[in-house]
């Protein structure tokens, strides 16, 4: 079943790249041409890596960013989770050919559902995504363990009641991703009403002006 | 993994061929379109009430009322938060994740915040925010309370220096803390309603008046030339991702609520003068500025019947409309949305103002009320709820509460809850509802 998971992201995910050449309905502003004040601040954490090992996730240093999402893999809404991660990959690969921000962000994928989507899981996913730059994916041990972790985001999650005959039950929530800079300050929160790698990745080059501006 | 976590890659896959950037979620008509949707039957109406004095214990309240004729509790007041004292309870809006109701004062610029999802039928206040005007660098006012992830958009109507219209838009965190102060431009420094289009990347603001004029007797205010010339006549369209101004538009008589039609190819935003009783339309060319267009009269503009809040429906059909005058809803078919007409039209009852109605459209709630000192100036102060059903052709009621019966207060504006929104089963990072 893993093998067909990864199988669909791929497709997902090659659709989402020639979806992200559509132009948009508007101009995104300059960089630099706007402010991105912090909004609030997170720690770092330790989670399980797709290798099963525990690890940093935010890896946070000074002129390095963040660009965080939490998703599961038995997401039923096909405007939440598959939608990030075809944003995150789209990201993934116009950092990758960015000379000022390759190696300069991380992409994190957290799971909210760590009872079925273990390590092994994860590492699916992240073959399936086939990152080129910096693109990490973490589970957790348990909900426990998780749990610090959303609150710190300001993250929903909450578990549906499964329908009788539906299956497993499905978990509740708001898509969004955090993009956090070396400081730990959350500096942008995108929804999926207005989620464009495009976006992603001009706030990036606000930041990492402002960082410049700063040395 | 199931088979049938498949399947939402799949649909997945069919959305992503079909546009990007990525197409905007909707919300029951008129919310941010950042928040989960409320489909399906409404539990709850949150309503935020002005206290009276006299009139229970004279305190502004939240007044949760049940909306579900499946459960106890239909058609009556389910609980009540009292906030103690009045500070001009107005409007308020749910955080991105709708667990928690802010609302505002426009008296003292008070904000609270109530935690609706612990336990929906008895919403509890968590946090009182009384530094709004020094947080904010002399702001009053919070008007209008705005989803946007992780942040709360706040809608100003005024400023601390001379109590005039100059005001600003604001935006605090979830934590309940400042983040910052956006000051409308200069050309067109009133404020009242913001609403965004995220697939344009456009935000509008509407203009209504400052502090020295709301919260002034209605009679004396309208025997001051001076003071009526202190009303909004413009709406701002803004760069939303930048919150940087890019087109004034003129237009006259105090432009209130806002609402964007909400399907994707549906590029415009209605408005109502409420000096004028103009309904204006607010177009993107194929440029991709805008222009406002007078479009209809809201009955005869001759008679002041004062236009003030509006609902569009979901499928951008049916605009309702409400007067504070005559106490009438007119329902506008606006498919055509530069042709609009007329198609119903009812006495809800003495100084109707707010109007909610359900996703599916089926259900419409009215509330009365507008400002303190604006109230009962026909010598009729009657304060209520009324519930009604909608066919498409005709309103029917349901169910009605009287406010000052029961001793609450004037009822304002109204948010929907649902308990299934918080139903658990050993969920991650919330409590049990």
């Amino acid at each position: 079943m893993i093998r067909q998971v990864s199988l669909t992201l791929l497709a997902a995910g090659s659709l989402a790249a020639s979806a992200g050449e559509a132009p948009p309905l508007y101009e995104l502003p300059a960089a630099g041409s706007y402010a991105l004040p912090p909004i609030d601040r997170v720690s770092e954490h330790v989670l399980l890596g797709s290798d099963g090992k525990p690890a940093p996730l935010l890896g946070l240093a000074h002129g390095r960013f963040a660009i965080v999402a939490f998703v599961y893999l038995g997401c039923h809404d096909a405007a939440g989770c598959p939608l990030l991660l075809a944003a995150l990959q789209a990201t993934d690969r116009r950092l990758a050919a960015s000379p000022e921000l390759r190696g300069r962000v991380r992409l994190v994928t957290v799971s909210f559902d760590p009872a079925r989507d273990g390590p092994a899981e994860m590492a699916s996913l992240r073959r399936a995504l086939a990152p080129r730059g910096e693109w990490l994916f973490f589970t957790s041990r348990d909900e426990a363990e998780l749990r610090p972790v959303l609150e710190d985001f300001g993250q929903d999650a909450v578990r549906e009641l499964a329908r009788e005959g539906a299956g497993e039950s499905a978990l509740r929530h708001v898509a969004k991703v955090f993009l956090v800079d070396g400081e730990g300050r959350i500096r942008n929160v995108y929804g999926s009403g207005f989620l464009d790698a495009n976006l992603l990745v001009r706030d990036l080059e606000t930041l990492l002006g402002e960082h410049s501006a700063a040395r | 993994m199931s088979i049938g976590s498949i399947r939402p890659l799949l649909s997945a896959l069919c959305l992503l061929g079909l546009a990007s950037p990525l197409p905007a979620r909707a919300d029951e008509t008129c919310q941010s379109p950042y928040l989960p949707r409320l489909v399906g039957q409404e539990d709850f109406i949150y309503v935020w009430t002005l206290g009276i004095e006299g009139v229970g214990d004279g305190s502004d309240k939240l007044v949760t009322v049940g909306a579900n004729p499946e459960r106890e509790g239909y058609g009556k007041v389910v609980s009540s938060v009292s906030v103690g004292g009045r500070h001009e309870a107005h409007h308020g809006g749910p955080t991105d994740d709708r667990r928690h109701l802010w609302v505002g004062g426009l008296d003292d610029s008070s904000i609270f915040i109530f935690d609706v999802a612990s336990d929906p039928a008895r919403p509890k206040l968590v946090r009182t925010l009384t530094d709004f005007p020094q947080k904010t660098g002399g702001v009053v006012g919070p008007h209008g309370f705005y989803a946007l992830p992780g942040r709360m958009l706040i809608s100003a109507l005024s400023n601390a220096k001379d109590g005039g219209g100059r005001t600003a838009l604001v935006e605090y965190n979830h934590d309940g803390e400042f983040i910052r102060t956006i000051w409308m431009p200069e050309d067109a420094s009133y404020g009242y309603d913001a609403r965004i289009k995220p697939e344009l990347n456009r935000m509008l603001t509407s203009s209504f008046t400052g502090k020295n004029n709301y919260m002034r007797k209605l009679p004396d205010l309208m025997g001051d030339a001076e003071a009526m010339k202190n009303f909004g006549s413009t709406m701002v369209v803004w760069d939303y991702h930048a919150r940087k101004p890019l087109q004034v538009l003129k237009v006259p008589g105090a432009p209130l609520e806002i609402r964007w039609a909400l399907g994707n190819d549906h590029h415009y935003a209605f408005t109502a003068a409420a000096l004028t009783s103009k309904l204006i339309g607010v177009f993107r060319k194929p440029d991709g500025s805008f222009e406002a267009v007078e479009i209809a009269d809201i009955g005869d503009p001759s008679k002041t019947p004062l236009p003030v809040d509006i609902s569009l429906s979901s499928d951008d059909k049916f605009l309702f409309v409400d007067t504070f005058m005559d106490g009438k809803v007119r329902v506008f078919d606006v498919s055509q949305p530069r042709a609009p007409k007329v198609v119903y039209e009812q006495k809800i009852g003495p100084q109707l103002n707010m109007v909610s109605q359900s996703w599916d459209g089926k259900r419409l709630y009215f509330t009365t009320s507008l400002l303190a000192n604006w109230d009962g100036v026909g010598g009729d102060d009657a304060q209520f709820l009324k519930a009604f059903g909608w066919d498409g052709k005709q309103l029917t009621p349901r169910f009605e509460i009287d406010f000052r019966k029961q001793q609450l207060g004037r009822p304002h504006i109204m948010n929907f809850g649902q308990k299934g929104l918080y139903k658990t089963q050993g969920q991650p990072g919330g409590e049990a509802g």
